[in-house]
């Protein structure tokens, strides 16, 4: 009983737009009220309805698509398109830190001592925790990629079992990073290596959380029979940002931890 | 939408249950039991596989062709609240939060604008 002639998909009027931007507006004005006003009521206000936001728009998306049948072949490109340009842009964000780094480290200022690292700043062993914590990314890696193979090949016991081998690994990078940033010999008001340092591994670090979230909920989807073996795009969407998160660390490592040391 | 929150409580029977499935889900075989989403797709759905009674296979059934009838029903309701009761009080806390936030926002921001009493 098909009502359309088309195979594109005219959403249903939805209010979450609405409430997402109303959270941004509720953030953004909190913050100021917490510098100025020293209240945060605001702002937590705008963090619970951002949350309530995503929460229901996912949930809504994951309905469209599984369960009303919506991502048909032009509406699953149009995702994917989406999802690359989403991702295009997150590589402009970080390139923008990078820049900042590189700016500050390659023409060391008098200030800092002429030098990088900066006079008195003691940078972490790339050969420690740094180290392993590449190998447990690019051990990620991997295990993402065995899941998508086994998902398309309707292994679902393996699916499951090498999907939450890949947020667990993303779990203990983030518990290893919270250790380093713990322990670390110098702090974010350490000059301007400290400033490059913990933003740039901070909103790492961030969208490695962001990462393990969307990986997990593919893990529920999974395991309750969301996906088939040829339509799995949420799936894909999880690994291709997880491939981004692990390519940012590799820079990060390289230039930063390594170089930068 | 009871469906979708209940089946969240399944994920620690994962690792302690021998997993329903005999066999994988290949396209031959899902194509047996599929439930059409409508004319256009020609998706084909996961199969529901079941061979034990015991509580926790129980629990892993594929509820997918549950959900796709509650949510393809002609009722006429937007997809946000198509789900029943949970989806309307979730709305309405939404949205209660959203428009009562914004009057406590523009509030603060026009106490804020106004010239400070100082002594």
């Amino acid at each position: 009983m098909a009502h359309q002639a088309h195979a594109y998909h005219m959403v249903d009027p939805s209010p979450w737009p609405l409430t997402g931007a109303v959270a941004a507006l509720l953030m953004t004005s909190g913050l100021a009220m917490w510098f100025h006003y020293n209240t945060t009521t605001l702002m937590i206000l705008g963090t619970i309805l951002l949350l309530l936001t995503m929460y229901q728009w996912w949930r809504d998306i994951v309905r469209e698509g599984t369960y009303q049948g919506h991502h048909t072949p032009p509406v699953q490109k149009g995702l994917r398109y989406g999802m690359i340009l989403f991702i295009t842009s997150e590589v402009f964000f970080f390139l923008g830190f990078f820049w900042a780094f590189f700016h500050s480290s390659l023409a060391p200022t008098p200030e800092i001592g002429g030098c990088w690292p900066p006079t008195g700043i003691t940078p972490l062993d790339p050969f420690g925790v740094p180290l392993l914590n590449t190998a447990v990314l690019l051990a990620s890696g991997v295990t993402v990629t065995w899941a998508h193979h086994s998902i398309m090949e309707g292994e679902r016991k393996q699916a499951i079992q090498s999907l939450a081998l890949t947020i667990l690994l993303g779990g203990y990078f983030t518990f290893l990073q919270a250790m380093e940033y713990y322990e670390a010999p110098f702090t974010i008001a350490d000059s301007v290596y400290g400033s490059t340092f913990f933003v740039a591994t901070g909103f790492h670090g961030l969208h490695v959380i962001i990462g393990t979230t969307f990986l997990a909920v593919c893990l529920l989807r999974q395991i309750n029979y969301h996906f088939t073996v040829e339509h799995h795009f949420g799936f894909e969407a999880a690994a291709w940002y997880w491939h981004f998160v692990d390519v940012v660390w590799l820079f990060l490592y390289i230039s930063i931890y390594w170089w930068g040391s | 939408m009871v469906l979708f929150y209940t089946d969240l409580w399944c994920v620690p029977m994962v690792w302690a249950v021998d997993l329903v499935e005999a066999e994988p889900v290949t396209a031959a075989r899902s194509h047996k039991k599929a439930y059409i989403y409508h004319d256009i797709t020609q998706y084909f759905v996961p199969v529901v596989l079941s061979r034990g009674f015991s509580r926790s296979t129980r629990s892993l059934k594929n509820r997918v062709p549950d959900a796709q009838k509650v949510f393809q029903e002609d009722n006429g309701l937007p997809v946000h609240i198509k789900g029943g009761t949970v989806d309307v009080v979730m709305y309405r806390a939404t949205m209660t939060l959203t428009l009562g936030g914004t009057c406590y926002s523009i509030y603060w921001l026009l106490k804020a604008s106004l010239p400070q009493n100082k002594p």
